[in-house]
């Protein structure tokens, strides 16, 4: 079909390049990986430039081949007997006042902790704000499958926070009557 | 949406990405592209040699064939001269022979 739209690699580099990364990053936990990861993503975007249809689509694309490019990273990394994710942050070179709370940087190795499919779900709706559907067609899964990771996911992170939050707490008062 | 959704959204906000990213993502499309465009020329050259290999075997097997040729009919004349050579020494022999019987 033909389509007036006229891609702009840059731009679209411009545009999406921190969503490619950060889907990569919160996806396999390490920065060193999102950048390949991204890099990939975006050089395939550019041998596929010719079948985007518009912007809405490029961003579509990108989402769904940064997330699939991240899963396959990380199968092979269990194939090889590695286990990378989980160990954000610290460990990768980002610095401490680049968050915004304690409570987040523990939100963000909570969530690293999360089963693959339900980080997946959980890192679409809450940093790329999509609707179960929209995750649903971004990793080609059905709807229902999607809205019980984001339950399961949501429960599990809850009360992994509350958990966590008990124990910061405990270790609060414990320093204090120390 | 809750309040630990709306903390959720915050902490989940996209990260910028890494500085120097978009450089090294123009380099590598610059080189991917560069290797595309030497592939052909590359192609050709490959089967240009090739073609010359094969043609240059060819035509010394044919030269190969036909100076072995030129030197089995050399040999089968000298075989030719020197039976001949017997042939007419007998022939003049036999004639000798009946000669001195006569």
């Amino acid at each position: 079909m033909a389509h007036d739209w006229q891609p702009d690699f840059e731009q679209l580099v411009d545009a999406h390049q921190s969503m490619v990364f950060s889907l990569a990053l919160r996806m396999t936990g390490d920065r060193g990986l999102a950048e390949e990861i991204a890099q990939d993503v975006f050089l395939e975007l550019d041998r596929h430039l010719g079948k985007i249809e518009s912007a809405a689509h490029a961003c579509f694309w990108l989402r769904r081949v940064a997330m699939s490019r991240s899963t396959d990273a990380l199968r092979r990394q269990r194939v090889r007997g590695l286990h990378l994710c989980v160990e954000m942050e610290e460990h990768h070179g980002i610095k401490v006042e680049e968050r915004a709370s304690p409570l987040g940087v523990r939100l963000e190795q909570l969530l690293a902790t999360l089963p693959e499919p339900q980080r997946a779900a959980m890192v679409l709706r809450y940093q790329e704000d999509l609707t179960p559907e929209e995750i649903a067609a971004t990793l080609n899964a059905p709807v229902a499958t999607v809205k019980s990771h984001l339950q399961r996911g949501l429960k599990l992170l809850r009360a992994k926070a509350a958990s966590n939050l008990r124990e910061y707490v405990r270790q609060k008062e414990y320093a204090r009557g120390v | 949406m809750d309040d630990f959704e709306q903390q959720l959204r915050q902490v989940f906000a996209r990260r910028p990405a890494p500085p120097g990213l978009k450089r090294r993502l123009m380099e590598n499309r610059r080189s991917q592209q560069s290797r595309i465009h030497t592939i052909p020329w590359q192609r050709l050259a490959a089967v240009v040699v090739l073609s010359a290999v094969l043609s240059g075997a060819a035509a010394w097997h044919k030269r190969e064939e036909q100076r072995k040729g030129e030197a089995a009919r050399q040999q089968v004349f000298i075989a030719l001269s020197i039976t001949n050579h017997a042939l007419n020494q007998m022939n003049s022999q036999l004639a000798a022979h009946g000669r001195a019987q006569k």
